[in-house]
């Protein structure tokens, strides 16, 4: 699986939403109704899937599916 | 059966009774002090805790942590028994107060209004540049097991820490609450309900660990009976704020305490908070005219808050609590609890903390 599917499965699973919805542009809080609680579960659930630390700084500018897509795959 | 003792770690309350920390102002360390010396765990509010300094205006950082200082010392001054103080992750002082409160060897930390994601840092920086053995108590205070288990998940990972304790604040709180607008009386949000579902969250982290996080009720317990019922159900103790106030020790002014003795059951009322939260209180003409749109968008000199969106909002929420606690509840509201109408008098704390065990007992059989 491609980084970009593996981060699109855990959007899914934690946020409950259909993969349909996980657009690129979509914003995880006005588009996927995540709250902060959400919002952290994701965080950590992607420095669980791929081994990285994201630090809160870093956190907080990951507002959409594409900034996620993109701080992982420079991790790699 | 008589009180259980809450056992925080080697911090030991022989009551389990924490006086939740109560701002601006109303807790501080007379009021704290009085409750730890009915053996049960006092807490000083950090918020805007330098409101009467001075330069307050001018340098409120170093005015907050001076105050803090000084009320953290002058409670020592007047208990042996156990202090903590409250400091809101919201705080944008937050790290500072939480310095000096390591500093001042407080017992216990309560952090809650977000997730204290980082605050063992502070704890593991003091200690080990310090060369001394950790004594503070970190507890965390939180609104659902999920938040619980964030907490328990980031603490172990990144510090290899676990809290120390959790208070579990539900929707019938007083003050900011952690809950949706139309969260507050949904059944499935009820303090029962998320009190055992932190009990069962915390249960995997102190097997694979060996430590015991105790579990503690808040928000809207009133009688010795409440305390039975929760101790019941597995909680370690409750945290209680409402009734602290109508005391002759809280550090509120008489009038704030008396507007607690009238109110009734129709005076409590929710606002909407200028920094994002729901926040149940007194209704008073104050809290009337915001709604209706009455009070001006103000300047802000502190900028005590993360997230307070000041420029759009109606009035200072500091300012509006910090004037309630000096009793001009005209220029301000109080925070209450949902029960705040079942209170009839001003008591010393002895005699309050005295009635809740008589009937905590008396429920025993």
């Amino acid at each position: 699986m491609s980084v970009e599917a593996k981060v699109k499965q855990i959007i899914i699973e934690q946020l409950g939403v259909s993969e349909e919805e996980v657009k690129n542009e979509a914003s995880f809080v006005e588009d996927l109704g995540a709250d902060s609680l959400d919002l952290t579960e994701l965080i950590m659930a992607m420095e669980e899937e791929f081994g990285v630390e994201i630090d809160d700084d870093d956190a907080q500018k990951i507002l959409k599916v594409q900034d996620a897509y993109d701080y992982i795959a420079k991790q790699q | 059966m008589s009180f259980p003792t809450l056992k925080i770690g080697d911090v030991v309350a022989n009551t389990p009774i924490i006086q939740g920390g109560m701002g601006v102002g109303i807790s501080l360390s007379n009021l704290a002090s009085a409750v730890a010396n009915e053996g049960g765990i006092g807490v000083i509010a950090g918020a805007m805790i330098g409101m009467a300094e001075p330069d307050v205006g001018k340098n409120p950082m170093e005015a907050n942590i001076r105050a803090m200082r000084k009320e953290i010392r002058k409670a020592k001054e007047m208990t042996k028994g156990v202090l903590g103080v409250n400091i809101m992750v919201a705080l944008t002082n937050f790290a500072d107060l939480v310095k000096t409160s390591l500093d001042e060897k407080i017992d216990v930390i309560f952090s809650g209004a977000g997730l204290p994601m980082d605050l063992p840092a502070y704890l593991k920086e003091y200690y080990e540049e310090h060369k001394e053995k950790a004594h503070t108590k970190l507890v965390p205070i939180v609104s659902s097991a999920r938040a619980a288990k964030i907490l328990c998940k980031k603490w172990a990972a990144k510090y290899d820490y676990l809290p120390d304790a959790f208070v579990v604040e539900g929707p019938k709180a007083g003050g900011h609450l952690g809950f949706k607008a139309d969260q507050l009386e949904d059944p499935d949000f009820a303090l029962e309900k998320v009190v055992s579902e932190v009990i069962d969250t915390v249960k995997e982290f102190e097997a694979k660990s060996g430590k015991s996080i105790p579990v503690i009720a808040a928000g809207g317990i009133y009688s010795g009976e409440d305390i039975k019922k929760f101790i019941d159900m597995g909680a370690a103790g409750v945290q209680m704020g409402t009734r602290f106030v109508a005391t002759d020790e809280c550090d509120a002014d008489d009038r704030f305490k008396q507007a607690y003795v009238d109110a009734k059951k129709e005076d409590v009322t929710v606002i909407k908070s200028p920094v994002g939260l729901p926040g149940r209180a007194l209704k008073n003409k104050f809290v009337e005219d915001s709604r209706k749109g009455l009070k001006k968008p103000f300047k802000c000199p502190f900028e005590c808050i993360h997230n307070c969106a000041h420029e759009q909002s109606p009035y200072c929420i500091a300012a509006a609590l910090l004037n309630a606690k000096k009793g001009n509840l005209s220029r301000g509201f109080a925070f209450s609890g949902t029960n705040v109408h079942r209170i009839k008098e001003i008591v010393p704390v002895k005699k309050l903390i005295d009635s809740l065990r008589n009937e905590f007992v008396s429920t025993t059989k």
